[in-house]
């Protein structure tokens, strides 16, 4: 038998492949006969020419002897297929109320799916895009140009490259300057990566040093959008930052490091010389590849020695904390580090959809087979063999999951797109998210799988029916039995993994209401910000820039519609960050720890009135302040640390590397600079208010050339960079971008975690949705199931409430299992939430308390239309029929 | 699938298998044979011969191989396999059961 087998599948795989040749065989067959057929009928006597016509006359027709033979090939086994869809497929098109609803649910079910599938699969799983990926890593280390430079000489196991992200430069010559987000980067960082130029070249060894930095790299999106795509800009000298340099080459658009925002690219400009810059200027995380045969291993233990010896190369001493422990990690685990607990909960949470999408079509299923009990009695009865009948039923099912699935894999595009337009736009590599032909194979896989999972309940139902006298019973088979366990089962199922979700979604939603009710410490209605650049020119030299600044104050006060205006060097919850080492009188900096780190917060005197924050002790700063002797604030934690128990106001600071001592005229409130639920990011001591003054300057000894102006306003962002265009056109030398209310400063700072949240709710509502349709439908399948019965009952003397008891009790039973295996669920499961949670416990019992009661109540409106339909029963009617 | 009416489906299958058990034949042999041996009794047409042959090849009761015939013709030769010689014992079995019954309906009903 087993030779047959593979006798029979090689003719069919013949067919199908070596189609022509068969096809040539068979007309050679073909003509043999009627050769052989004419010598015959030439040998008894016929004319040659009419021995042929006489052959071909006993033949009958040849193309229709062809056709038969054709069908007689491959098609046996394809047809008893053919005839299973064509007869699945009519079967399902006569029952419009189950497969609609099946093929909807599973449309959302697969298509939800396959949409977070192609996100996880773009962001986590496909390769970075450089040659190699898999040598490509990063470490838990920043290192300033010297320590660069050092490494760069001292490891051997790999070569390294360093980048320093988030600056924004001025971009001029060619029409209106503009500010571009672009990276100061070694020279070596691509050749690290591995990326070509699309045009011109990378940079060259040895071009991250002074003063041979003056050439400039620049994004395929910068280059089309403000060079036309000219191949000529190659050679051409732009101004960044009021230098020139030569653009050398246009990087290909799937370069995105640091950033996809990133739109040029600048060499680090090194100057061992200059020690402050080169010591402790941008510390910049590094990127670099393996050499060969060399494992992360040791590339790791390599660069624990080497952090060990740079720290004695600093001109003075580092901070214990400073790169501890270094870590070697691939660059993609790296780079998609922060959205993976992300994606993992989103994973996680379709997929409790999908199987309850699963458990809600196998319930209609098995409503139906229920149903086709007298159908399937009749086909077994007249000699359908079980395997024949379940093989029927199973292929309708995965028919009906290939429809869901295609339905969802059509659904999937406008889910992800909504997807990746609610995600974050920082989000790590979403240039690489696609519904590709990897998304369509899983959306295949999962209808086949699907289609069997829903499906092999009604087929086992229906096997064991076989054993049953089904004709007997007149297609009654009351409620209880398997069938009725397996579907209170089924509803309990999708009961539970719809309360897991609505719990989840819950606790996400009252993080971000306490998130979204976070007072940030300053104001944030009424404002608008603008960033405002003034190039080298007028802001090379501190009191030239200073006035130039004065001036544009008086002028933004002038702007219609504005109030109040105030200057700050960097708006809180924006990223940014003005670092400044500080000694404080009557602190002693502990042993192996470095002088303490603050935030320098430079502000004209309007600033703290403009932005309302809160003087707590002394007094803000006036006028005056601008001149004459130096006066800081601090913030309450800064004063709190540093001077516990001791008035902060009339203490000293002093900036490291100054001489003069700057006192504290004031304390003010704290405010939430890093992000809403962090002040200030670890690495930071404290907090340091100076006003806008002559002797207010960077850590390079430079005057801020960038400044944000707030200004107090009744008008909309839009309306005011307006008027501020205008301002900025008149006054050479001067950029204003970035213009946004500090409202949408607050807003950005929540929409991460408001995206994460906003996805689950949908979710856990798609969830409720099925697992209410659910119970409705195990509900309503039992009353038809028992209407006979019920109808005795009413004859019987029942009331109509004891009616609506008995199916109430029911749906209450479901509802309570579910809701208990939901809740014990969350319990054990919702832990993985907390990374995610902010100011609510993941057992918080308002959550779930709420959540119970409204998924009861749901849950008991389903069972509403049932009941009454119970309590409608006519005795009359029922007992007539039976 | 045209079929010869006056021949129960499945009896064309029968005679074919029976046929090839003594000995492996081209298509055209084997209409000859299908003559001589039903005395004219069954008549196939040559053209609705081939099909049935496919089918029983497709189905593995049947092996086919090409030969070159003493006329130097290329033939296509049928011949059971073993799998076929199994069926053709069934088959026969099955017949010789049916047509004992059905000739006793018959005679019943004449008695």
């Amino acid at each position: 038998m087993f030779d047959r087998a593979i006798h029979v599948l090689r003719l069919r795989w013949r067919s199908l492949v070596r189609h022509r040749e068969v096809e040539g065989e068979l007309a050679d067959e073909i003509a043999y006969h009627l050769a052989e057929e004419a010598d015959l009928r030439a040998a008894r006597g016929a004319a040659p020419g009419q021995a042929r016509h006489a052959a071909l006359r006993a033949f009958g027709g040849v193309d229709r002897a062809k056709e038969d033979c054709r069908e007689a090939r491959g098609t046996i086994l394809v047809e008893s297929v053919a005839k299973d869809l064509r007869y699945g497929a009519r079967s399902l098109l006569r029952q419009p109320a189950y497969a609609v609803p099946a093929v909807l649910t599973l449309a959302l079910g697969i298509g939800a799916t396959t949409a977070v599938f192609a996100l996880v699969d773009g962001i986590l799983v496909s390769r970075l895009p450089y040659p190699s990926p898999e040598r490509l890593v990063t470490a838990n280390v920043v290192y300033p140009g010297g320590g660069l430079d050092a490494a760069r000489h001292a490891l051997s196991t790999m070569d390294v490259a360093a980048y320093a992200d988030g600056h924004v430069f001025t971009l001029a010559g060619d029409g209106q300057a503009v500010r571009v987000s672009g990276a100061k980067v070694s020279a070596e960082l691509f050749a690290v990566l591995g990326v070509a130029p699309a045009i011109g070249r990378a940079f060259h060894a040895g071009e991250d040093q002074a003063p041979r930095d003056g050439v400039v790299l620049l994004s395929d999106a910068l280059w089309r959008s403000r060079y036309g795509g000219d191949r000529d800009v190659i050679g051409r000298s732009i101004v960044v930052d009021g230098r020139s340099r030569e653009v050398v080459g246009v990087l290909p658009a799937s370069v995105d490091l640091p950033s996809r925002r990133t739109q040029l690219w600048v060499p680090l400009s090194l100057d061992p010389a200059a020690t402050v810059p080169y010591w402790a200027g941008d510390f910049m995380p590094i990127v670099a590849r393996l050499r060969p045969g060399v494992t992360a291993a040791r590339a790791q233990a390599e660069l624990r020695l080497f952090q060990r010896d740079v720290r004695r190369l600093f001109p003075w001493t580092m901070p214990d904390e400073w790169n501890r422990d270094p870590v070697v990690v691939p660059l993609q685990t790296a780079l998609v580090g922060g959205v993976a607990s992300r994606l993992a909960l989103l994973s996680a949470a379709v997929l409790v959809v999908l199987i309850i999408t699963c458990a809600n079509v196998a319930n209609l299923s098995l409503s139906r087979a229920a149903t086709r009990e007298r159908e399937i009695g009749i086909r077994t009865a007249i000699g359908g063999t079980p395997r024949r009948v379940a093989r029927q039923l199973l292929t309708e099912h995965v028919l009906l999951a290939g429809v869901g699935a295609a339905c969802g894999f059509a659904l999937a595009w406008p889910l992800l797109a909504l997807l990746i337009r609610t995600l974050p736009p920082e989000t790590p590599r979403l240039g690489a998210v696609a519904l590709d032909w990897r998304a369509l194979v899983f959306s295949a896989v999962l209808a086949l799988l699907t289609g069997a999972a829903f499906g092999l309940a009604p087929v086992a139902h229906t096997l064991r029916l076989q054993l049953r006298a089904v004709l007997d019973s007149g297609g009654r088979s009351g409620s209880g039995g398997a069938t009725g366990r397996v579907r209170r089962l089924l509803a309990v199922s999708q009961i539970a993994g719809a309360a897991l979700l609505v719990i989840s979604a819950g606790l996400l939603v009252r993080s971000l209401w306490a998130l979204a009710r976070v007072d940030p410490g300053f104001r944030t209605s009424g404002l608008v910000a603008a960033r405002l650049t003034v190039d080298d020119v007028h802001c090379g030299e501190a009191a030239r820039c200073l006035a130039f600044y004065r001036t544009l104050e008086d002028r933004l006060r002038a702007v219609p519609g504005v109030r109040d205006a105030a200057l700050v060097n960097v708006l809180p919850l924006t990223g940014g960050l003005t670092k400044r080492s500080i000694e404080l009188e009557g602190y002693v900096v502990p042993v192996g720890k470095s002088a303490p780190l603050v935030r320098l917060t430079i502000a004209t005197p309007d600033y703290g009135r403009v932005a309302g924050l809160q003087v707590l002790a002394g007094r803000g700063f006036a006028d005056r302040d601008r001149a004459g002797e130096g006066v800081v604030q601090v913030s309450a934690a800064t004063a709190r640390r540093f001077w516990p128990g001791r008035p902060a106001v009339g203490q000293h600071l002093r900036f490291v590397g100054e001489t003069r001592w700057r006192r504290v005229i004031g304390v003010v409130g704290d405010v939430r600079a890093h992000t809403l639920t962090l002040d200030e990011p670890d690495w930071i001591d404290g907090t340091v208010y100076m006003p806008h003054a002559i002797d207010a300057v960077l850590e390079d000894g430079r005057p801020p050339a960038e400044m944000i102006a707030v200004l107090e306003t009744t008008q909309a962002a839009a309306a005011v960079d307006g008027h501020l265009q205008r301002l900025a056109r008149e006054s050479s030398g001067l950029v204003v971008d970035d213009v946004r209310g500090l409202d949408s400063v607050l807003a950005a700072a929540t929409a991460a975690p408001a995206a994460t949240t906003s996805v689950l709710v949908a979710t856990a509502l798609l969830a409720l949705t099925l697992g209410s349709l659910g119970v409705y439908a195990v509900l309503s399948f039992l009353v038809s199931r028992r209407t006979h019965e019920f109808g005795i009952r009413v004859a019987l003397g029942a009331l109509p409430r004891d009616v609506r008891w008995l199916v109430v009790r029911e749906g209450a039973v479901l509802c309570a299992a579910g809701l208990g295996a939901g809740v014990i669920g969350a319990l054990g499961l919702t832990r993985w939430l907390a990374t995610e949670l902010h100011g609510v416990s993941p057992f918080d019992p308002l959550t779930y308390l709420a959540v119970v009661a409204t998924m009861t109540l749901v849950t008991l409106l389903a069972c509403l239309v049932p009941t009454r339909r119970a309590m409608r029963i006519d005795p009359l009617i029922v007992l007539r029929d039976a | 699938m045209s079929r010869p009416p006056d021949l129960v489906q499945g009896t064309l299958d029968l005679l074919l298998l029976k046929i090839l058990a003594l000995e492996p034949l081209n298509g055209h042999a084997i209409g000859q044979r299908l003559q001589q041996v039903s005395g004219e009794v069954l008549r196939v047409s040559d053209g609705s011969l081939y099909p049935a042959l496919h089918k029983l090849e497709q189905e593995g009761w049947l092996v086919a191989t090409w030969k070159v015939t003493e006329k130097n013709r290329r033939a296509k030769y049928y011949a059971l396999s073993r799998a076929g010689r199994t069926r053709l014992v069934k088959e026969t079995e099955s017949w010789t059961r049916l047509s004992a019954a059905i000739t006793q309906v018959v005679q019943l009903t004449r008695a």
